[in-house]
């Protein structure tokens, strides 16, 4: 299974070869194209009650679609559904990334999803919900963010300040606390930032240079208001 | 040579999403490969003694070991647990103790987490199911604080409302029958605040409903269908007593109230959640609507014992439409079945004292001529 992401920036798209017989999952939705030696099928990650679980819990799609490379070898081009850029992240059966619930695009058959429940304070406060994708195995993930993607390497105990809603996936290596922006709750909020996540190394953590609720919040306000 | 790893290593000379590294535990210390990395230069085994452990990762629940001075410092962090037991096996316990204390920590986070969303989960079931035992209480008591006068001009102007679209009958047997119905309902109910009004109107929907305040609709198509006065009597009894018990307002306060406390907490959800805060919502005042109708029908019928008017009518009425309920689900509708209904009526009908009914001033065959049926030829 190899792949090549087309024209990165905004609107890119992520063509994936399969080999004779070779599987890759993704979010439902997210094919555009494919050859016609592979077949679509839809599947419930997880079971029943894992899709219904990451369905209520996450927001995620209840059905992720499975691309089967069944009668030889061919391509498939998956797109996201918001304008940004995708990554691709190699999974080698030790590294694990927590990704919110927006972030996966597709993976390998070998990658295994599961969702995680993250404690009180981060759910209440963290900006990705009270359920996020922990994403572990082998092979490649393929993430997609609004926006683009920036990457933060950071060292062992190194520090760094992300605004919640910018966060798309980190590694499990790195730990988090929610914090108020500023000193004080007002200065938190006239900020505008509210909370921030304080990230500490070893780690890697990918954030989307575009805020999408902040986004949403903008868009609203062009959009007729029917009675 | 290639490796299975089992770990991540970090250090300055690795990348920063860590390189992959099988570490091995031994009763000297532990064993570290990195794949494309030279071992150690201390030998192959680094000894406990040069060891510091710690806890690390988003939950704390990873081993992480260190060792070596800076630049080359390497320090990887274990997540599989059965190497992490046996790490702490191994190793002399003046070692583990920090780690240990991290990991009680842990435990502790995870119990503390645990209690929390126990706590909340918890504190969101009893607010149900107080609403839920102790929604008609509540209700009661908002509804008995709302004058009888605002409810009288909620009902008129939907009375006002409806009628302006119908088409009514102004007078004829068949409103003088209705009218002597409800004079001998009405003069048995003592002490109520309202003025019953009743309009017969020309449809062949069989049914009948009352409005907040005092406002009765009858259609005709109810008293083409009804075999004898009684029967009438019996459904504009039921009527009557939903007026006197303030259903409708009822009603009209539980839908709002649910609505508000729902939506306050679970949102305006969308998809399933959503479908199914829909759902759950429509259940609730489905099984509100049965209990009002069966209250209804209790107290009808006492009613109709009161006003000398003879209860059978209404059971019949209601075994006849239960002919028509076959298939139907209770649960999924806003009255109990037909036949339950009936039942439930006979069951009470015993334990109410005798009285010998006294017949209506009307005959029943007539009024239903003038209201287009067809005489049946009697041998």
């Amino acid at each position: 299974m190899k792949s090549e992401i087309l024209y990165p920036g905004a609107f890119p798209m992520v063509r994936v070869e399969l080999g004779a017989g070779e599987h890759i999952k993704a979010e439902s939705g997210a094919m555009v194209s494919a050859s016609p030696t592979i077949d679509i099928e839809s599947k419930m990650e997880g079971g029943f009650l894992g899709a219904l679980s990451r369905k209520l819990l996450t927001g995620e799609k209840f059905f992720f679609q499975t691309l089967k490379a069944n009668r030889g070898a061919g391509e498939v081009l998956l797109a996201p559904t918001v304008p940004g850029e995708i990554v691709v992240l190699e999974l080698d059966g030790v590294n694990e990334y927590l990704v919110q619930k927006d972030g996966f695009l597709a993976g390998a058959e070998t990658v295994k999803i599961e969702s995680q429940m993250q404690s009180f304070t981060r759910g209440l406060l963290g900006g990705e919900g009270f359920f996020i994708l922990k994403i572990s195995g082998t092979g490649p993930l393929i993430l997609n963010s609004f926006g683009a993607i920036h990457k933060v390497e950071l060292k062992p105990e190194q520090e760094y300040i992300v605004d919640n809603s910018h966060l798309v996936a980190w590694s499990s290596t790195t730990s988090y606390n929610i914090e108020r922006a500023a000193s004080g709750w007002v200065a938190s909020f006239t900020s505008g930032e509210g909370f921030v996540c304080r990230f500490r190394g070893p780690g890697v953590v990918y954030i989307q240079s575009r805020n999408p609720g902040s986004f949403g919040a903008w868009i609203r306000q062009f959009i007729p208001v029917s009675e | 040579m290639t490796i299975v790893p089992n770990a991540l290593c970090f250090g300055a000379e690795f990348p920063a999403t860590g390189s992959p590294c099988h570490v091995e535990v031994s009763s000297r210390g532990i064993t570290l490969h990195v794949e494309g990395y030279s071992p150690q230069p201390d030998g192959n085994t680094v000894p406990f003694s040069l060891l510091t452990v710690s806890s690390g990762g988003l939950d704390h629940d990873q081993l992480v070991v260190k060792w070596g001075k800076e630049p080359s410092t390497r320090t990887p962090y274990v997540k599989d647990p059965v190497l992490i037991r046996a790490f702490r096996e191994a190793a002399p316990p003046e070692l583990t103790h920090h780690f240990e204390a991290a990991a009680a920590k842990v435990r502790q986070a995870r119990t503390h987490r645990r209690r929390m969303w126990g706590i909340v989960v918890g504190s969101l079931g009893a607010l149900v199911l107080f609403l839920w035992l102790g929604s008609d209480w509540l209700v009661d008591l908002a509804v008995s604080r709302i004058p009888v006068e605002w409810e009288q001009k909620l009902g008129e102007s939907a009375y006002r409302d409806f009628l302006a679209k119908q088409d009514a009958l102004k007078g004829g047997p068949a409103v003088a029958a209705v009218n002597e119905m409800t004079q001998r309902l009405t003069s048995q109910v003592t002490k109520s605040p309202y003025t019953f009004e009743i309009t017969v109107v020309k449809s062949d929907v069989v049914n009948a409903f009352a409005l907040p305040g005092g406002y009765i609709v009858v259609f005709t198509g109810l008293m083409k269908k009804a075999e004898s006065g009684e029967e009438v009597a019996g459904v504009l009894s039921h009527e009557v007593n939903h007026v006197l018990q303030r259903h409708g307002l009822n009603r009209i306060v539980k839908t709002l109230g649910l609505m508000a406390v729902v939506t306050i907490f679970v949102g305006d959800p969308q998809g399933l959640a959503g479908l199914m805060k829909q759902v759950g919502l429509e259940l609730v005042t489905l099984k509100f609507g049965r209990a009002q109708e069966t209250e209804a029908d209790l107290t009808g019928l006492q009613l109709l014992q009161r006003a000398k008017i003879d209860p059978a009518g209404m059971i019949r009425f209601f075994e006849r439409l239960s002919e028509k309920d076959q298939g139907r689900m209770e649960w999924l509708s806003t009255h109990p079945m037909s036949t339950a209904r009936a039942e439930r009526l006979k069951a009470e009908l015993v334990s109410l004292p005798k009285t010998i009914p006294e017949p209506f001033t009307f005959d029943w065959k007539k009024i239903q001529e003038s209201l287009g049926v067809q005489p049946v030829a009697t041998p």
